[in-house]
């Protein structure tokens, strides 16, 4: 565990203008701040309905009867409290090449969990290679913050990436549809496609923070190369010069298109985050550019 | 084409060795790389893999090929190549300029440094224009008076400001020197000029002179007759007389007749007093001594000369400084004076002055004796008091002792010195209680009945009358008052020897033996000089000349070390060894330099293999591809809302 704190105290006061946002309606008690289709019991008014059987009388729109001599019952918007889901990536590619992108990740996830915390919403934060770590439940107010922090500083590297996996323990569960928050680097050998395609299909808005490190991405080595996967320990020898690296900058930037095409088709959002960018700039700039956060 | 700095064989050594420097990190820099990498499916992507592919050593041949070359060039550019002969090359010289005492002598109307600083000027403006010289000036050291310059104007103001000094010279070390620093230099070596006369230092040992020597000796056919030697110390019987001993020596190569003289006085020339002269006749190469008595107690300066006058004046004359003779006023307070005077009297150093107890003075200087008196005011000088009454003594007083046997002396303090005696009683005698510091110089079995007291004034305590009690029948009354005289005033009994000289190294034999922490050499200026000891040889050399002073325990040696130091031999130049001034080609200085231009093409060469083939490259590429450009697009609004 580090001994210092993953996040300043000044950094975090500049976080409490902000919330965490989304673009579905979900069901949920009233208390939230992201306006849902679903009515329930609000102040904004949202339509009229026939009334039925066994329907509040006190929501019928009595100046309607008085006139139409039918009953109408009125309807209202509601802000219902959405649960929100941040899955972190502690998989052993997020150390590789040096850790860079695993720290990072830690202090965004801390940084939302504060965003979260001030706004009263409620968190559950969970780390994943594959499969899902115990639950980390962020609720209650600022004040729990310090221990939130000190949690996932704790958090270690380990494990192989697995998104069906982890997906699949995901959806068994929570059955409750809202934002899923994930930060990875998205590197599956597998591939993560289709395991993000589950959660889109059960009807979770997708938030996806894919983190890379600048070797990740353009490679700055030259020559003859022994390459090691640090998930899975194989080994590729091959040679590599200029025309090699724009070939591998090429497909990792197709990959990356693919994760944010499918955030943004399912009306998820994106934000493709190197290393090298302070956490500043991203959350005052790109989080807020792509309406993560507001 | 040649190489100035490195022969061919180490231009070869060093370029191979950075060479295989520069192949080692090449191919540490371009071999194989391990690397953990977050996931393999790009790299696949990338490129195939090469594992069965043959390793590639070499991958960039041009690269290698230019670092070498750029390597070469800069070694080259090191080793100064030049187009053109090895014999266009600049070479270095010691011009070795001879400023011995000897120098200062006239030859017609100009000095021999004159003529010398004339050769040196000559030997100057003959050396081509890309040779460097060194100036040393040469006397009992070499000391070097320029670095290896290229600019003559800075060697001629050099040859200019050179005088001459007081010591003889030392050719061989001077040599050692020029040949030693020739080869620290690095440089193409040269010639080692000298230029000076022949007359040199007999105490040198003969040395196989440098091959590259050249000899421009300035002629010297001098006659001189100097003084050479002076010593003077005060008569064995009579202190009030100097005994005064004049060397002098013809250093030239006829029978002279010269006369020597001393005169006294204060310093300057107005007041001299004639105290003497005598003729001799040298002859050459010969040399003799005079001696002359002067009876003088008082300070002055004593000048002895030699004449006539010759064309090297400054050996012709020296001046000694004289001590005065330093005496003891002693006031004796007494109604029975008889009774001291045959113990003051056996010093003559001491001028004793009796007077009345009731005419007593406490403002007296110099020694008071107060015998069995006891004054209300103490003195402010120096005192000895002689059986005081026990109220007024000084001392506090113990017990009044009667035929107390003598019980000894006190062999640590100065004024018991030497003294055994104690076959005697004291019929009455004052036994004092002396403080923690005095000194107990006698005692009794009750106790100290001589005390002395140190500090400023001194003071001596006796319990009883020496010439009243037994002890002015022993051989110990007068021993202890010489001794108590030479502790209140030990500068009345120091002896005084003055000696006339040239600088240099000193030889000084002592009469006794003196441990060094009692010995203190120093010059005019009160700064101390530095000196051995070795049984009772004393050794200390001066390097300017000017009065020495040596203390070593009560006796004071005087060196005037004014007199210039000669050399008493001639120097003959080998027979092989250059005795012209030079003449050079005049095509010297066509020789072409390179190393501007193969620096420059060497730090071309690298620049440009760094931006071919190095990281320049790879940065610029890690530019092009910025991370910016994807996070832009994918944080675009517009996309977001579809």
């Amino acid at each position: 565990m580090s001994s210092a704190p993953l996040l300043d105290r000044e950094f975090l006061e500049k976080l409490e203008r902000f919330a965490i946002q989304w673009q579905k309606s979900f069901a949920g008690l009233v208390g939230g701040h992201n306006l849902s289709r679903f009515a329930g019991a609000g102040q904004e008014f949202l339509d009229h309905r026939n009334f039925h059987h066994g329907d509040d009388l006190r929501a019928v729109n009595w100046r309607a009867y008085l006139r139409l001599e039918k009953l109408f019952l009125k309807m209202f918007q509601v802000e219902p409290r959405v649960p929100v889901r941040m899955l972190v990536d502690v998989s052993q590619s997020m150390a590789a090449p040096h850790g860079q992108k695993f720290d990072y990740a830690r202090k965004l996830a801390a940084a939302l969990c504060y965003v979260g915390l001030v706004r009263l919403d409620s968190i559950e934060v969970h780390a994943f290679s594959n499969r899902l770590s115990q639950r980390l439940f962020a609720t209650g107010g600022r004040h729990r913050f310090p221990g939130v922090m000190d949690r996932i500083a704790a958090w270690e590297n380990a494990g192989v990436t697995d998104y069906l996996a982890m997906v699949r323990e995901f959806i068994g569960t929570y059955s409750q549809r809202g934002l899923v928050i994930i930060i990875s680097d998205f590197l599956d050998d597998r591939g993560c496609e289709r395991a993000l395609e589950y959660l889109i299909d059960f009807g979770h808005e997708l938030m996806l923070l894919q983190i890379w490190a600048d070797e990740d991405r353009i490679p700055p080595w030259t020559g003859e190369l022994d390459l090691r996967d640090a998930e899975t320990g194989a080994a590729l020898r091959l040679d590599f010069d200029d025309v090699a690296r724009r070939r591998y900058t090429a497909a990792f930037d197709e990959y990356a298109a693919q994760i944010r095409a499918m955030a943004l088709r399912s009306g998820g959002r994106y934000a493709g985050i190197a290393t090298s960018q302070a956490i500043e700039d991203l959350i005052f700039g790109d989080l807020i550019r792509a309406r993560g956060i507001a | 084409m040649y190489l100035l700095n490195l022969s061919f064989l180490q231009f070869l050594a060093v370029f191979g060795s950075i060479s295989a420097f520069a192949v080692a990190l090449y191919l540490l820099d371009r071999s194989r790389r391990r690397q953990m990498v977050s996931t393999l499916r790009f790299w696949i992507a990338a490129e195939q893999p090469a594992a069965a592919a043959h390793r590639r050593h070499i991958q960039q041949p041009w690269s290698l090929v230019l670092q070498l070359v750029s390597m070469a060039l800069l070694v080259l550019a090191i080793a100064q190549l030049r187009l053109g002969s090895p014999a266009q090359s600049g070479r270095d010289h010691v011009l070795v300029l001879d400023t011995s005492a000897w120098m200062a002598a006239r030859s017609g109307n100009r000095t021999l440094m004159d003529l010398a600083r004339d050769r040196a000027r000559r030997y100057l403006r003959a050396l081509p224009g890309r040779d460097r010289v060194m100036l040393v000036r040469a006397d009992a050291l070499a000391t070097p008076a320029t670095a290896f310059e290229p600019d003559r104007r800075k060697l001629e103001a050099a040859i200019m400001a050179s005088q001459p000094g007081a010591t003889a010279l030392n050719l061989d070390q001077a040599l050692a020197f020029a040949r030693h620093i020739q080869s620290q230099a690095g440089g193409r070596a040269g010639e080692i000029a000298f230029v000076g006369t022949s007359r040199i230092s007999q105490r040198e040992a003969a040395a196989p002179p440098p091959r590259n020597l050249r000899v421009l000796l300035v002629p010297d056919p001098i006659e001189n007759c100097g003084l050479s030697k002076i010593g003077m110390r005060r008569s064995a019987s009579d202190p009030g007389l100097w005994d005064i001993l004049v060397s002098a020596r013809n250093y030239g190569s006829q029978t002279r007749n010269i006369t020597l003289s001393i005169d006294f006085g204060p310093g300057g020339a107005a007041g001299r007093v004639p105290a003497g002269s005598q003729h001799l006749t040298l002859p050459a190469g010969g040399e003799k001594e005079a001696t002359f008595q002067y009876r003088t107690d008082a300070a002055g300066i004593l000048g002895v000369s030699l004449s006539p006058h010759d064309a090297f004046p400054r050996d012709d004359r020296a001046e000694l400084e004289l001590p005065a003779q330093p005496t003891l006023m002693v006031t004796v307070y007494s109604d029975e004076p008889d009774l001291l005077k045959p113990l003051l009297a056996a010093t003559p150093r001491v001028f004793a002055v009796y007077r009345k107890p009731s005419d007593y003075r406490s403002t007296d200087t110099g020694l008071v004796i107060l015998d069995r008196f006891a004054p209300t005011q103490r003195p402010v000088a120096d005192s000895l008091w002689i059986d005081p009454p026990a109220g007024g003594s000084p001392i506090p007083v113990r017990r009044v002792v009667e035929q107390a046997p003598f019980a000894g002396w006190d062999d640590a303090h100065p004024a018991a010195a030497g003294l055994r005696t104690k076959d005697f009683k004291l019929e009455h005698a004052t036994v004092f209680d002396p403080a923690p510091d005095d000194g107990r110089i006698g005692e009794v079995e009750a106790g100290p009945v001589i005390v002395a007291r140190a500090g400023h004034p001194k003071m001596v305590v006796f319990g009883f009358h020496p010439a009243l009690s037994p002890l002015r029948y022993e051989l110990a009354a007068p021993l202890l008052f010489a001794n108590l005289l030479r502790w209140y005033s030990p500068e009345i009994f120091r002896r005084w020897e003055i000696a006339g000289g040239s600088v240099g190294s000193v030889k000084l034999l002592m009469d006794q033996d003196t441990l060094p922490k009692d010995v203190r050499v120093t010059a005019q200026d009160g700064s101390p000089l530095p000196f051995t000891v070795r049984d009772r040889t004393l050794d200390f050399f001066a390097g300017v000349p000017g009065p020495v002073r040596v203390v070593a325990g009560d006796r004071e040696y005087m060196y005037s070390l004014t007199l210039p130091q000669i050399g008493d031999a001639r120097w003959e130049p080998p027979a092989e060894s250059l005795k012209t001034l030079p003449h050079f080609a005049l095509s010297i200085d066509t020789a072409i330099d390179l190393w501007r231009w193969l620096a420059l093409a060497g730090g071309a060469g690298l620049l440009a293999e760094w931006i071919l083939f190095g990281h320049f490259r790879r940065f610029r590429h890690s530019r092009r591809l910025s991370p910016v450009l994807l996070r832009s697009k994918a944080s675009d609004p517009e996309e977001v809302r579809r």
